[in-house]
């Protein structure tokens, strides 16, 4: 397999998150993974401290020269997640413009990251940059419920709302579509939470068509970091292997997350001892210790296809 | 396996040198690897371009403190291989004397990287810090010919000049020294380059021993870049599964290089074209293709012990 792919995170000197959490998973299934580091920190800013340097829009834009220079400005796919700076984004922005016209079936992964829980946790100038240019470009898509009602306008607190959002969605831009985790009640019960997923698919005789489901996924009491960087990698991997088949990459994706954060919040507890609620350099995710899981992740979670409501 | 190393090297977006040549070998067997990147930089400065930024000693600095504010300054190896920068060295000779201190069991793994083929390729200020500062606190060391001629002031014309310099190199600090290639006649014939190994024991009661080997390497006909350091950090890995038995250790890294490079050539040949040399960004070393071999490497080259 021949795939190269350019992320563009955060880079920590301990733990997974950002480039630390999306590039060796994507490695370990094949993938060429170019990366530029937005920052450098010590840690993820979870705990107690952190410190480090931040990438200038500026900065970015030299290194992708580097890159162009040198006639190697050819990908397959991009991958971004969490930025905070408007000017970085739209650098950003420019970049993948200019590396789809030098590869037009390039794939542009994006987690539109602002908030979640009801609160944006990105300046809130950020909202305007992701909806009126960083969207239009994603070719997938994995906002949370609350990155969705922001981007569409419009609240989720049934399913067929969900569903709008998903195709509201679509019309910015993306043809692939996950809502990552909602409050809507789970038919299994409190300890689940449910995700949903669209993907618009062009069929042989140049109609279009799109495949919806959803998922009930088990809630794990703890707060992990980095987890949303693995989904998005791992969307993208298993994307790539199933096109056109997202109830089957969505199933090994979560698949995956499941595995990683069970075998995590194990070995937390286990660290923190009895009765005492794990620390985030404790929680961090045991990714080293999941490759077998990332490689071939037994599927734990089916994924309902939802059927149309007309067509 | 619960064993933590620090590596601080260069970062690449694109190709496998520094930290990208170091990290992923490591985490497959493995290791967590925390890492300081040095540099940002597009690519390796082999190709027609580079750009990128630099990271200072006082950012490296900062970066630090955060691990030690967090109390996460724990660590089983130090791991550093290139470096262009005076003030860049020392911080770094700060910081692995504290990390020592917090953990005494700790294992610097240095590559001593000053240049190669009888010139060096580092400013000239970094010989005296490698030799007062840091060797003295490296554990397991990789020069080449070169840098471990430069190190103790003594040239290497025969066997025995090696193993005078790898007994020069111990009593500086390290306990394992791997010289990693010279231009010693290969047994093998002209096509083979001798690389020597040197490790210092302690026996239970007390005495020292030292075992020696000696490896004839297949040459191959290309600049690789990277090399040296997935070199660095496959040593770490396998001196950590062996750690009194240089002999294995040895074979298994420089069996892991073979493969990769062999993997890597073919590629950068099937993509040139025939008749035509490789350029720098074909040549990159197929790292992600090599996960089976990093992970399980087929012994292809057997060390002899010499006395």
């Amino acid at each position: 397999m021949e795939c190269r792919v350019l992320s563009i995170q955060s880079h920590v000197v301990r733990g997974y998150v950002g480039n630390k959490s999306a590039t060796f998973p994507l490695q370990v299934l094949g993938f060429e993974v170019d990366s530029i580091n937005s920052v450098q920190f010590s840690n993820h800013t979870g705990y107690a401290h952190w410190k480090g340097q931040v990438l200038t829009a500026e900065e970015l834009n030299v290194l992708y020269e580097g890159i162009k220079l040198n006639n190697v400005n050819h990908y397959d796919y991009i991958l971004t997640g969490y930025s905070r700076d408007i000017s970085f984004l739209e650098t950003v922005v420019d970049i993948i413009k200019e590396l789809k016209k030098a590869n037009p079936s390039l794939v542009y992964v994006c987690d539109p990251v602002m908030g979640d829980q009801g609160a944006m946790y990105v300046p809130e100038n950020l909202l305007p940059v992701y909806k009126n240019k960083v969207v239009p470009l994603a070719d997938i898509l994995t906002p949370n419920q609350f990155e969705a009602e922001l981007l569409t306008g419009r609240k989720i607190n049934t399913e067929e709302d969900a569903i709008e959002v998903m195709d509201l969605l679509h019309k910015m831009g993306p043809e692939t579509v996950v809502l990552t985790s909602t409050d809507l009640p789970s038919k299994q019960g409190d300890q689940f939470l449910v995700a949903l997923g669209s993907q618009k698919i062009k069929k042989p005789d140049g109609t279009n068509t799109d495949q919806k489901i959803c998922m009930d996924i088990p809630k794990v009491d703890a707060v992990f970091v980095g987890t949303g960087d693995l989904f998005a990698a791992m969307m993208l991997a298993w994307t790539h292997h199933h096109p056109k088949d997202l109830k089957t990459a969505c199933e090994k994706t979560v698949s995956v997350m499941h595995h990683v954060i069970k075998r995590t919040i194990t070995y937390a507890n286990e660290m923190a001892g009895p009765g005492k609620r794990p620390t985030p350099a404790q929680l961090e995710l045991r990714m080293v210790q999941s490759k077998a899981d990332i490689e071939n992740p037994a599927i734990v979670v089916e994924a309902k296809v939802l059927q149309k409501s007309s067509q | 396996m619960e064993c933590r190393v620090l590596s601080i090297q260069s970062h690449v977006v694109r190709g496998y040198v520094g930290n990208k040549s170091a990290s992923f070998p490591l985490q497959l067997l493995g290791f967590e690897v925390d890492s300081i990147n040095s540099v940002q930089f597009s690519n390796h400065t082999g190709y027609s371009h580079w750009k990128g930024q630099v990271l200072t000693a006082d950012e490296l600095h900062v970066l630090y403190e955060g691990i030690k504010l967090n109390n996460v300054h724990h660590y089983d190896y130090v791991l550093t291989g290139y470096t262009r920068d005076t003030s860049f060295l020392e911080m770094v000779v700060d910081i692995v004397q504290e990390l020592k201190r917090a953990n005494p069991n700790l294992v610097y793994v240095c590559d001593p990287v000053l240049g190669d083929h009888g010139s060096m390729y580092v400013p000239q200020n970094l010989y005296p810090v490698y030799k007062n500062k840091v060797v003295p606190v490296a554990d397991i060391i990789t020069p080449n010919q070169f840098e471990a001629e430069l190190l103790t002031g003594k040239n290497i014309s025969t066997e025995k000049d090696a193993v005078e310099v790898m007994d020069l190199l111990h009593a500086m600090g390290p306990d394992t020294v791997v010289i990693t290639s010279s231009d010693l006649p290969s047994r093998l014939g002209d096509r083979f380059l001798v690389s020597l190994g040197s490790q210092r024991h302690v026996r239970p009661d007390g005495s020292r021993t030292t075992q020696r080997v000696r490896l004839e390497v297949p040459k191959v006909d290309a600049v690789f870049v990277g090399t040296g350091d997935l070199f660095a950090a496959m040593l770490l890995a396998w001196t950590h599964h062996y750690p009194t038995d240089l002999k294995t250790a040895c074979e298994k890294t420089f069996s892991v290089m073979h493969h990769v490079i062999q993997r890597t050539i073919s590629y950068a040949h099937e993509l040139a074209g025939p008749g035509r040399r490789p350029s720098p960004p074909q040549l990159e070393l197929r790292m992600v293709q090599s996960k089976a071999d990093i992970e399980d490497p087929a012994i292809v080259t057997e060390a002899t012990v010499i006395s």
